[in-house]
């Protein structure tokens, strides 16, 4: 069953310099229990999916489409209605452990009130802080709760933030770019929370990152956005070994382990999207039609944006 | 934290010292010989021109012909054991002037401040939040309008609108709670306006930190993503401006509290000034300035119990 359905997700901003269509027509479903990541380079419009999902885009943002949570119409909803959902059935891993907690509030507090959203009872608050953060191996848990967020170092913040998203055993996670400006130790404990929710087999996460290494350790479903649109969609192992569209294959040949293979040129600005195909000019074997803009077609159980596949 | 204190108090005291060597040259280096204008002011007309004889009689009573060095050291000698001097124009120890005329005027700082203070915070959450709406840009020129205008203007248009037109407040005076509104108002309106516009931008730029996305995404209602998060951390630079305008308020109720008749240390000061009555003029400064100093320092205090970050070591 799908948890999460996003279809023709429109997403743009009005500014001075035009409209920009941070997502265009995006289409693509988790089903419950998957690991579902979408890969993209900065201003590939990956990240305001996520924010689409979460009601958490900048109000100037004009969105259209339709995401649906657990069959249900999310999108165009309330935000009184759709406040119910957050934290406890959809909730978000931040991208900046750091900034998102807040610096004048104890740790156990920013715990506890997720549980208070959710209706927990006051006095079992701090029963149930100590648990769960005993159950993010925090050796001291009490300590912990009465500290301030800068009291603690980079890998606790990320634990407590995870622990935070995970405070409601949501149905859904969404993560945005959870490995961001970490470093190495703290990216790598990371991936291995991201493989033990995997292993755990019950969670649903979407997943926005452009770590690329990250994606192919944990993802069920890939997906590859470029200027805005999907251009590729499939199961994680098929469009990792062997990419279909031009561009996810150049993502590859980028890796280090593939030879670190640079993509010439740069993705057009979202402002000034070409008429055609928006990869044209990057393409290694372009097409004549270009000027036809492509449309998403199955090949091979994937779905791929390219007239030449 | 007690090594804190004792560094805190040592400034306390340098800066003490220091201000009252500059109140002290700079009231005597004020132009117009003192002698001269007491004379006119306690004997004759001020209109009229003091004779020599008169000046002379007048320096040798009130020691104006001493060396200036010796008159400082006197003046700060007496107040080291508690004694602030005797003023000439009004032939009363500074201290009793000090008691009689210091608490009005606290309470008109305090009432000013509190008003600028809530005032400004929720005017400038309001405006926040309301970002490029109608309300907002009213609040906006509101605020330059108030940033602008000078106190004493204010003051008299408050009192034509309110008093005189309306006839809602008392002109001046201060005999009943209603007497201040005015007054306060006409003070506080200056630090209304800056800490409308310090917590409006200080709102806007907490409103984009990740923690308040987060704070949202967790399932909080807006109110308390709002009270609980963004608030308490959008009030931050806003205290810096409470502390700093502290002294503004004190410096511009020499003004308000002459329009007002207000019977507070500012419309005494005035009076002193006019008189060149040094050492009221001196001691009254330093009881103004000690008071400033007490307030920065429990500003500084409560930045500590506020944000969590800040240690005093």
């Amino acid at each position: 069953m799908n948890i999460l359905e996003v279809s023709e997700l429109n997403v743009a901003f009005p500014t001075r310099r035009g409209l920009v269509r941070a997502s265009q027509n995006v289409n693509f479903s988790v089903k419950e229990g998957e690991i579902c990541v979408l890969i993209g380079e900065t201003g590939s419009g990956k990240s305001v999916i996520g924010q689409a999902v979460l009601h958490l885009l900048p109000q100037n943002a004009r969105v259209s489409g339709s995401v649906r949570y657990a069959g249900e119409e999310i999108l165009l909803i309330s935000e009184q209605k759709f406040s119910r959902l957050r934290g406890h059935e959809i909730s978000l891993i931040p991208q900046n452990p750091t900034g998102s907690l807040d610096p004048l509030m104890r740790c156990g507090q920013q715990v506890a009130e997720v549980l208070d959203v959710c209706g927990v009872p006051k006095e079992e608050h701090s029963s149930r802080t100590t648990s769960i953060l005993s159950a993010l191996s925090f050796s001291d848990p009490e300590l912990v709760a009465a500290s301030y967020p800068h009291e603690l170092s980079g890998g606790m913040r990320q634990r407590l933030t995870t622990g935070i998203a995970l405070a409601a055993s949501p149905r859904l996670l969404v993560a945005d770019e959870p490995t961001k400006g970490l470093d190495y130790a703290a990216r790598k404990r990371t991936i291995e929370m991201f493989l033990n929710l995997k292993r755990r087999g019950t969670d649903s996460v979407l997943m926005i990152t452009h770590d690329l290494e990250l994606a192919e350790m944990i993802a069920d479903q890939a997906g590859v956005l470029y200027s805005g649109e999907l251009v590729e969609f499939g199961p994680a192992a098929d469009v990792f070994s062997s990419p279909l569209h031009p561009y996810t294959k150049g993502l590859m040949a980028a890796l280090p382990k593939n030879g670190m293979t640079p993509m010439p040129g740069m993705c057009p600005g979202l402002a000034q999207l070409p008429d055609g195909c928006y990869f044209h000019d990057r393409c290694p074997t372009p097409c004549e039609e270009n000027h036809v803009h492509p449309l998403m077609h199955e090949v091979c159980g994937r779905q791929v944006r390219c007239s030449r596949c | 934290m007690h090594h804190y204190l004792i560094k805190r108090t040592a400034y306390l005291i340098l800066t003490l010292v220091i201000a009252s060597m500059f109140t002290f040259v700079v009231v005597n280096a004020t132009p117009g010989e003192p002698a001269e204008v007491l004379a006119r002011h306690l004997y004759i007309g001020l209109e009229e021109v003091a004779p020599p004889e008169l000046i002379a009689e007048v320096s040798e009573r009130y020691d104006l012909n001493k060396p200036l060095l010796q008159q400082y050291l006197e003046w700060v000698g007496g107040i080291l054991h508690g004694d602030l001097g005797h003023s000439i124009l009004f032939n009363k120890p500074v201290d009793r002037l000090l008691m009689l005329h210091l608490p009005p005027t606290i309470l008109l700082t305090a009432v000013a401040m509190s008003f600028a203070t809530i005032a400004g915070l929720v005017l400038g959450i309001y405006s926040a939040l309301h970002q490029n709406k109608i309300s907002d840009h009213i609040i906006r020129v509101g605020t330059i309008f108030s940033v602008s205008m000078p106190g004493f203007w204010v003051a008299v248009m408050l009192i034509l609108v309110f008093s005189i037109w309306l006839g809602l407040t008392p002109v001046s005076g201060y005999s009943g709670p209603q007497y201040i509104i005015l007054p306060a108002i006409a003070l506080g309106l200056h630090t209304m306006a800056s800490i409308i516009r310090i917590m409006r931008t200080s709102m806007l730029e907490t409103m984009d930190k990740p923690f308040v996305t987060f704070a949202k995404a967790k399932g909080l209602p807006m109110r308390r993503v709002i009270c609980s998060h963004a608030c308490k951390n959008a009030f931050l630079p806003v205290l810096t401006v409470i502390g700093m305008s502290f002294g503004a308020l004190l410096a511009g109720s020499v003004v308000i509290e002459t329009i007002f008749s207000w019977p507070g240390i500012g419309a005494m000061l005035m009076k002193a000034i006019s008189a060149r009555d040094l050492v009221l003029i001196e001691s009254t400064i330093m009881v103004i300035v000690f008071m400033f100093l007490i307030v920065n320092f429990v500003i500084d205090l409560l930045y500590h119990v506020i944000d969590p970050r800040i240690t005093y070591e």
